[in-house]
């Protein structure tokens, strides 16, 4: 037997008894079922000859063609469909053979398939010319092309920190995009990719997610950059152990978990220390957050005596030495900002607040056993989702993206919505979305900050979140699959033309159960629990919120299923058209040229044409990091003074930023023009509000 | 108002690093392109008078390098009584001493009171042993079990092998800063950035280095671990008090510089001239104070100064009315220099009621007659020039009004010559005449500062436009400049407003910079 | 059972002599007059008008009896006709001869059946062998034939309003012949047959006078024909069958009435309403012929609404003879002496009605309707039976479709006027504001203002009519006035949600003006952000920098004050005084200088000195800026 001494009896019988069937040869299961992914390059040379029978150095088609009879003669010989796309694959340099780096390619644990993985980022398709925009923004030297060194990074791009791609992956990448075979992707090379190979999305994610990598990290593969990360979570309650001794019951909450016990014991003692100590000087105003060289520590007391806290380890360089001696790990202790992170950790506590109400509600209902439970539940999940690395101003905000639309298609969404709360009068409330964009809020503000959250960067984007099963490998999938009161299934029926995406998934299944998530919002005295429904037509979403102690049957939902669904789908293609319409009038180019960020304390308005996409694990933004955090500092100093404030920097890499404050407004405009000055920038931004803003007062 | 406009473009140009070279090439009227460092207005001709850090960076980096500079100094030992002698001077000053009586710290306080927490910018030192040594408001006894336990944080986390930086909380700051064997803790209601807050308490922290070299501290503590350094130091906190102070009022410590009495050039040369022909062996260097001003700096071939030490001398000169008791003879570390050894200082007053000192820094600590045989020469030298007359006479208005450069909107300005390591900024206009608003400038010149200095996203430019004042703040390879402008003023004109001010102050820079410094 | 009587008779009728051996009455429909003639004339005739004043007394002598009496139109001639050869005339027109004057028939052997006035002095005789088409010259007493056509005439009817004759010809009578007259012409309209259920053999006159009505029902000239049922055709049930006569062109059945039921009935048109009276049942059906039948063909008509009999009379069943009824809206009981017009009482039809769409579409065809209508509306908000959101919404719809033709009626009338009378003008009339028209204001008064005040209904709803409203009025591409937005806002605010409102301004569905952003200023103390919505508003109505102005020097936004007017390069021209009163109540030093320094500049700038104009009456504030920061702060004349 041809690979006796290399493979695994077991495994390979295995291997093509899965794949006995016609066309359901998959060589990338194939090569992991018979254990040869794990082979060190020697095996995987042997195997290589084996195949190439004709010693040619190469697997020719024909050869491809009979290739599973190489491992057992009685095997079946491949469907030209099968080999042409083993082929395809395996054949990066387009000699129509396979080489023997590329065998090796082939059989490499390739986790990353740019196919599979656009899939998953499913971005909302642009423009050809919003195409070209992107790739112009990433393609700094203006070459024209994207490298394939740049490829590499491609992963790290997305996420700063993940692994480099493998010159395979690389390969079948560019050989994918890059029509003219010239080893790189060009504009038009996309264009053309866009038909063939993936979509015009793809190659705009693909443009874009390169645009994540701050040069530090482009710098090369001997420095190893760690962006923050979270190293502990928890939650304590100083009264719960006030005995010596006792410590560890003031704990209800500790991640990781593994932590040993004593040492959960002392971080928190620190925590109380810091806060103890921090009276002494501002009774009234609670310590913050904790800088030290290694991390930031984040204090948030939720409740009266429940504390918040959360560490972030600060970003770090590991530069190797040479002869042999450890790396030297450099802390970049100034990247970290407190406002972000700060906010994050509020967030986490209106997310809990959402779903469970608040500690004190726990306690009441059970005691401290099933407030221990419900954050253990809560949080286990949570914190997979928080993704520190890609928290940024907008975390700060909070905010919630309104969707632009004429006032007729207003009035018509708002009958809707009053018809619908009119003839369900269960339904209390009721929010309207499109686009993952709000149009209408019945809930309060601070209510619907927190749901819209949820619904966008949870509900509505599970997929995406998806993604992050390979940038960030290890145990993120298995996450998925356990979260599954958070719906991820609905999204696989995404093209149904309406549905509920909370609640049951097919009405007409006997088995369906009519249990919806429960949310907490808040009263004039207190807070009630609602059930949330949440049904979608196309790409318009609405909410309905219905008190939960109401027990919600099959008929109801019909009766809401059938009530909503026709008028929702209908209203969906009234916005869509009138959308596209507006968009004709005012000009669509207008918008890629300025990149700002746009923020209404008052209405919690949020815009932004820096972040391509924002998610609780994705953040997109178009522009350099470092550039974000000066955007930050900028609102840091605005905080300070309730006053309005204009600033405007030349940052060392010539971008210019400027950040203006009117009223309750933050606008924050980031300007790529090298060599104009402090009045020629004045006027961009002047042109911008002009074109944004006309209907709006901002103060010169 | 095109014109401008372009002007204002070119002026905004520069930047590009050009590789520096000190040699005097022909000075542009203003720095606009091309510009060199070392050909800013206020340039140093032949060389710098100081080790001129670029910027206050250096401060944070570990200071304790400079062992082993050439000059040879006495090493600690018999420095006991040398701080008796310097200790004991204090004692005798302590109650005539007028700015510090003004100056006299509320020691009394209640450090559980109101008033007490809400001091803009408590100071804390303490021995790694926890024991006070030093507290801004509020007695050390009074504050022993709070000192104590900010030792212990201090050490927790050091257990993580990790090091503590700072707590925050709104409007309130806690920004620690261990420098064994000393920990310093300061706690702040302002929004200065933690890099201003450290670089305060380095200067506090040096300046105690400068009462007792590093090598005494490092020797007492480890022998005697919780020694009560207080009563090495009794009777010298007014010198902390007072730098603390300083560093809410005086420019030159945010920028690392020092400024210029404004003199004719002509007559500065001739009090150079005159300080370098009294030298004398060991002695270090000359330097002649107006106030706080400089008048001029003579120093021996390459040994330079550092601005910190400078400042801390100024300090010194400035907190004591002791020395117009005649002359003054003083041991005294320049850490920056070098932080195991004191040089000994001749420090008197030109005329008692002169607001002129000329402090003579000797390596040798029987110098004493040496070194008043060289003021005596340089007097000697000095009258006979007619210099002298034209000094008095400069003395008498240390300072200009920003009238004088002629931009209407324009109130106050800071300009540093990188360097010359020299800044010039004229009088405070009427607006800012109260302390509070002298501060509150300060505080938001610090804060541009800060911003143009972030340890990790350094800016060219900086400007903001607030209800108060508009700003703006610019550094390039050669200078730094800061300029409050009313909160009416247009950006065209803050434009326009720089490079006519750059021109004014290329016209006057022999008068308010020193131009060649003189060695001897 | 009372108040559901949806017809009456009008309060006060038109009373006359009653008919009697010695009093004949007779009734011209064309001047709506009742002729009581005593003894032949002899005794007198009273003549009553449909207004009591135009009553008219006068004798004459008795020739003989009268067949039938009629003024000429204005009073002026009247015309007698005693034998069925000629016509005697009587001129009324003062100082002309009064001796009567006698007209025969031209045809030979024909019989006069009637004649009609056309005109004041053109008058038509109706022989059985044709008619004749006379001028009448009182001063000469004597008549001109003007035309005349010969046809067997059956019988005939005659339409005033629109002066048009209809004769029943052929043996069965069934093909009617009109003829039109207007000012000394007579023209021949073309003839039509009416469709009789059964033809009789052998032939016979089937088709009577009684069966037969002419009338305008929408500005159109209708013939109404009764159409009984009968055993042999299998029609179930009696119907009115329309028929449509144009001026000029054929005319054709257009509508049929299915009156769902046998017997005798009358028939009478009452604001467009086809009336059938129906003797038996004494009760009354009515018919909109405009009012579409989903349910059946389109042009058959079921009742609008249940029959009923009118109030406060029944039609008794007695002595029938001595009640008739005459188009449009007559009705004479000749025994007792009474003319009454009947009447449509709309209020009844309201609850008569479920289909409140339907009831719509019927009130505002009718004259009366404004105040039904608004209480309608009233009645779906608040109303027992409350109506749904898409109720109300079609309600609205159907009000504001009226509402925005009146509008464009308006408008394109306005733009003709302005281009000048000269083109068209002859056909442009002003365009009539009937009470169908329910504008905004009339809303607003009669229904939302004291709906939204009503307790029993839930907020959300009364949001949600209101909301219903505005998308109404948009849809039809009608400006919104301002206080309903108003309404919106104090509902909204009632209730504190803020938030809403924040969204319903921040989509611009309570569209800027200053009234409203004023109101949201008045908000501030309650709702903070307000302010920010209102200035927003003053800067897209781009006319009320003045305004932003005081909004921010109210809020002692001094600097933000003079930066916005700066931007908008009025800084020139405003008053110094001005801002430096505001900056000085500050209180704040540093404000205070910046504002005295800039104006200063500005001096500079326009004056060459720095230094303010007595006009400016700023002395006080150049005092206290000495006192505060000394003269040497003050600016100096610059030279350069």
């Amino acid at each position: 037997m041809a690979f006796a001494g290399i493979l695994n009896e077991a495994d390979v019988t295995a291997a093509l008894a899965a794949c006995q069937a016609a066309d359901t040869f998959d060589y990338k299961t194939f090569f992991g079922k018979v254990g040869l992914s794990g082979k060190s390059s020697e095996d995987v040379k042997k195997a290589f000859k084996v195949i190439d029978q004709d010693e040619s150095g190469f697997i020719e088609e024909e050869e491809l063609k009979l290739f599973l009879q190489n491992f057992s003669p009685s095997a079946r010989a491949l469907t030209d469909a099968e080999t042409k796309t083993f082929l395809a694959a395996g054949d990066s340099d387009g000699d129509g053979k396979i080489g023997i780096d590329e065998f090796a390619a082939l059989v490499a644990p390739d986790t990353f398939c740019y196919k599979k993985f656009f899939e998953l980022c499913g971005l909302s398709s642009k423009t050809p010319q919003e195409v070209k925009d992107v790739f112009q923004i990433l393609d700094d030297d203006n070459s024209g092309y994207i490298e394939e060194s740049e490829i590499k990074f491609f992963l790290q791009r997305f996420v700063p920190g993940a692994r480099t791609l493998t010159d395979a992956e690389a390969k079948s990448f560019i050989s994918a995009a890059d029509d003219d075979s010239d080893g790189k992707i060009g504009v038009d090379g996309t264009r053309h990719a866009n038909q063939t190979a993936f979509g015009a999305k793809e190659i705009q994610t693909q443009v874009t997610l390169m645009l994540m990598i701050s040069p530090r990290m482009a710098s090369g593969m001997q420095e190893k950059q760690y962006t923050p990360s979270l190293l502990s979570f928890f939650i304590y309650n100083p009264t719960f152990g006030p005995r010596e001794g006792e410590e560890e019951k003031k704990i209800l909450f500790y991640h990781p978990s593994d932590v040993e016990k004593n040492e959960k014991i002392r971080n928190v003692g620190l925590c109380e220390a810091i806060v103890q100590f921090t009276r002494t000087f501002c009774p009234t105003k609670p310590a913050k957050s904790l800088h030290t060289q290694k991390n930031r520590q984040f204090f948030f007391e939720a409740e009266d005596n429940f504390w918040i806290v959360m560490v972030v380890r600060n970003p770090m360089i590991e530069k190797p030495n040479k002869d042999g001696k450890p790396p030297t790990i450099e802390y970049q202790e100034e990247e970290i900002l407190d406002t972000v992170y700060g906010a994050v950790v509020r967030q986490c506590y209106s997310m809990y607040k959402l779903f469970n109400g608040t500690f004190g509600r726990a306690m009441e209902a059970g005691g401290v056993e099933l407030l221990i439970q419900k954050l253990e539940k809560f949080f286990y999940r949570y914190l997979q989702t928080l993704h520190l690395q890609s928290c940024d101003l907008l975390d700060v905000f909070g905010g919630i993206s309104f969707f632009p639309l004429d006032k007729m298609t207003y009035l018509k969404i708002q009958s809707f919505v009053n018809r619908v709360e009119e003839s369900l009068s269960l339904i209390k409330y009721t929010a309207f979305l499109y686009n993952d964009q709000l149009i209408w809020s019945g809930l309060e503000q601070d209510d619907m900050r927190i749901l819209y959250k949820y619904l966008t960067t949870s509900l509505f984007s599970v997929h995406i979140n998806a993604i992050l099963a390979f940038p960030c490998g290890d145990h993120q999938s298995d996450f998925y699959s356990k979260t599954h009161h958070w719906n991820i299934y609905t999204t696989m029926h995404s093209y149904v033309l309406f549905r509920f995406l909370t609640g049951p998934t097919n009405l007409k299944d006997p088995e369906a159960k009519f249990r919806f998530p429960k949310i907490f919002v808040s009263t004039e005295d207190g807070y009630e629990e609602l059930h949330l429904i949440v049904y979608k037509a196309m790409s318009a979403a609405a909410c309905f919120m219905i008190n939960a102690s109401v027990e919600l049957t099959r008929d109801f939902c019909e009766q809401l299923d059938g009530l909503v669904g026709p008028q929702l789908t209908l209203l969906a293609s009234d916005i869509c058209e009138q959308f596209t319409i507006n968009r004709r009038i005012s000009g669509p180019e207008k918008e890629p040229q300025f990149k700002f960020i746009y923020f209404n304390h008052m209405n919690l308005a949020e815009k932004s044409t820096i972040h391509m996409r924002k998610t609780a694990s994705v953040c997109l933004t178009s522009v350099h990091p470092d550039l974000m955090k000066i955007l930050g500092d900028i609102n840091c100093d605005f905080a300070r003074v309730d006053e309005d404030e204009e600033i405007i920097v030349k940052a060392m890499t010539d971008y210019w930023v400027v950040g203006k404050k009117s009223d309750q407004r933050e606008l924050y405009v980031i300007l790529n023009q090298k060599n104009a000055n402090l009045i020629e920038v004045n006027e961009e931004v002047k042109r911008l509000c002009a074109t944004q803003f006309n209907n709006i007062f901002f103060l010169d | 108002m095109d014109g401008v406009a372009q002007r204002g473009a070119a002026s905004w140009e520069n930047g590009t690093l050009a590789p520096v070279d000190r040699l005097r090439t022909e000075r542009a009227d203003s720095p606009t392109p091309g510009l060199v460092e070392g050909t800013e207005p206020g340039a140093g001709q032949k060389s710098a008078m100081f080790i001129h850090a670029q910027s206050f960076e250096d401060l944070t980096a570990a200071a304790e390098q400079e062992v082993g500079r050439e000059a040879e100094l006495d090493q600690p030992g018999e420095c006991g009584e040398d701080l008796k002698v310097l200790v004991g001077e204090q004692a005798i000053e302590e109650q005539h001493n007028s700015d510090i009586a003004s100056e006299s710290r509320p020691k009394e306080e209640d450090v559980s009171s109101e008033t007490w927490r809400s001091h803009r910018k408590h100071v804390f030192v303490l021995s790694e042993a926890g024991k006070p040594i030093y507290s801004r408001y509020g007695t050390e006894e009074a504050l022993s079990s709070t000192m104590g336990v900010m030792m212990a944080l201090v050490s927790f986390v050091e257990a993580e092998k990790n090091i503590i930086r700072s707590i925050h909380a709104d409007g309130c700051k806690v920004v620690f800063l261990a420098k064994s064997p000393l920990v310093l803790v300061g706690v702040y209601r302002t929004c200065q950035s933690d890099k201003e807050l450290l670089r305060e308490l380095q200067y506090i922290y040096y300046q105690i280095v400068s009462l007792l070299t590093l090598t005494q501290l490092n020797h007492i503590f480890k022998h005697k671990q919780n020694y009560d350094l207080r009563r090495l130091l009794a009777g010298s906190e007014y010198l902390t008090d007072n730098l603390l102070h300083r560093l809410d009022r005086d420019p030159g410590l945010l920028l690392s510089a020092v400024t210029c009495l404004p003199l004719a050039s002509s007559a500065r040369d001739v009090v150079s001239s005159s300080l370098q022909a009294a030298k004398s062996k060991s002695l270090v260097f000359s330097i002649l104070l107006a106030g706080d001003c400089l008048v001029t700096l003579v120093r021996k071939k390459d040994q330079f100064l550092h601005h910190i030490d400078l400042h801390l001398v100024f300090n010194l000169v400035g907190s004591s009315s002791s020395f117009r008791e005649g002359e003054g003879w003083t041991p005294i570390c320049l850490p920056k220099f070098n932080t195991a050894g004191f040089f000994h200082a001749h420090i008197s007053y030109l005329e008692p009621a002169s607001k002129l000192c000329l402090i003579l820094v000797s390596t040798d600590r029987e110098d004493f007659f040496n070194m008043s045989d060289c003021k005596q020469r340089f007097l000697e030298r000095l009258n006979k020039r007619s210099a002298y007359q034209a000094l008095k006479e400069a003395v008498k208005c240390p300072s200009y009004s920003v009238e004088q450069v002629g931009i209407p909107e324009l109130r106050h300005f800071l300009y540093k010559s990188k360097s010359s390591g020299l800044y010039t900024s004229p009088e405070f206009p009427a607006v800012y005449q109260s302390d509070e608003e002298q501060e509150r400038l300060m505080g938001l010149y610090q804060d541009l500062h800060s911003h143009l200095h972030h340890p990790t996203r350094p800016l060219r430019s900086f400007y903001r436009c607030s209800e108060t004042e508009n700003l703006l703040a610019w550094v390039t390879s050669g200078f730094e400049l800061y300029l409050c402008f009313s909160p009416l003023g247009t950006k065209a004109l803050a434009v326009s407003a720089v490079n006519k001010l750059l021109k004014w102050i290329r016209k006057e820079e022999d008068r308010l910079f020193i131009l060649s410094p003189l060695t001897y | 059972m009372g108040e559901e009587h949806y017809l009456e008779l009008c309060e006060n009728p038109v009373q006359f002599e009653h008919a009697s051996s010695v009093n004949n009455v007779f009734f011209d429909e064309a001047n709506k007059q009742v002729f009581a003639v005593r003894s032949g004339g002899a005794t007198g005739v009273v003549v009553k008008g449909p207004d009591d004043k135009s009553s008219v007394a006068f004798r004459m002598d008795d020739k003989g009896e009268v067949k039938c009496i009629k003024f000429s139109i204005g009073n002026k001639i009247l015309a007698v006709q005693r034998t069925s050869k000629s016509v005697d005339f009587i001129n009324f027109i003062p100082d002309y001869p009064h001796t009567e004057f006698t007209q025969e028939c031209k045809t030979k052997n024909a019989n006069v059946l009637g004649f009609c006035w056309t005109n004041w002095n053109e008058i038509v005789f109706i022989t059985d062998q044709g008619i004749e088409f006379y001028q009448v010259f009182p001063d000469k007493r004597s008549l001109k034939l003007l035309k005349s056509q010969s046809i067997n005439v059956n019988w005939y009817q005659y339409c005033p309003e629109t002066a048009v004759i209809l004769l029943s010809t052929t043996v069965q009578g069934n093909i009617l012949q009109p003829f039109a007259f207007r000012n000394g012409t007579m023209s021949k309209m073309t003839k039509f047959e009416i469709e009789l259920p059964v033809i009789p053999k052998p032939a016979k006159l089937s088709l009577s006078e009684r069966d037969i009505a002419m009338a305008t029902i929408y500005g159109q000239l209708f013939v109404m024909y009764l159409k009984h049922h009968s055993r042999t055709a299998n029609s179930p049930s009696a119907e009115v069958v329309l028929y449509h006569l144009p001026r000029d062109g054929a005319c054709k059945k257009s509508h049929v009435l299915k009156l769902n039921t046998t017997g005798k009935f009358a028939l009478n048109i009452v604001d467009n309403l086809v009336v059938v009276h129906h003797q038996s049942s004494q009760t009354s059906l009515i018919f909109d012929i405009k009012l579409k039948e989903p349910d059946c063909a389109v042009n058959t008509h079921q009742p609008v609404l249940p029959a009923r009999s009118i109030h406060p009379y029944r039609i008794p069943l007695s002595d029938s003879s001595s009640w008739s009824v005459f188009q449009p809206d007559i009705i004479i009981s000749a025994s007792e002496g009474y003319l009454w017009y009947l009447q449509v009482k709309l209020p009844p039809t309201v609850n008569l009605l479920q289909d409140k769409g339907k009831l719509m579409d019927f009130l505002l065809r009718r004259r009366d309707c404004k105040m039904v209508i608004l209480s309608v509306c009233s009645q779906i908000l608040e109303g027992g039976e409350k109506g749904s959101l898409p109720v109300v919404a079609t309600v609205f719809d159907k009000l504001n479709q009226v509402y925005k033709e009146y509008l464009e009626a308006e408008q394109t009338y306005t733009v003709a006027m302005e281009s000048g009378p000269s083109r068209g003008s002859a056909a442009q009339k002003r365009p009539v504001r009937t009470q169908a028209v329910i504008d905004q204001s009339d809303m607003y008064t009669h229904v939302l203002s004291s709906f939204t005040e009503s307790r029993g209904v839930s907020h959300k709803f009364i949001i949600a009519v209101l909301m219903e409203y505005i998308r109404s009025l948009n849809q039809f591409q009608i400006t919104v006035q301002h206080y309903l937005y108003e309404l919106v806002i104090k509902t909204l605010v009632q209730h504190n949600l803020f938030y809403m409102l924040h969204q319903f301004l921040q989509y611009h569905v309570l569209s800027d003006s200053k009234p409203l952003a004023c109101l949201l200023l008045s908000l501030e103390s309650t709702y903070p952000p307000a302010h920010q919505l209102s200035l927003d508003m003053l800067k897209r109505l781009s006319t009320a920098n003045d305004e932003i102005v005081e909004v921010l020097l109210s809020k002692q936004q001094v600097l933000g004050a003079l930066r916005f007017i700066r931007s908008v390069g009025g800084h020139d021209n405003v008053s110094a005084r001005k801002f430096l009163d505001a900056a000085q109540q500050t209180g704040d030093q540093m404000l205070f200088y910046t504002v005295f320094r800039s104006f200063q500049q500005r001096n500079q700038r326009l004056r060459g000195s720095p230094s303010f104009n007595p006009g400016e009456h700023c002395e006080e504030h150049v005092v206290h800026f000495k006192q505060l920061f000394g003269d040497q702060a003050l600016m100096k004349p610059s030279t350069v």
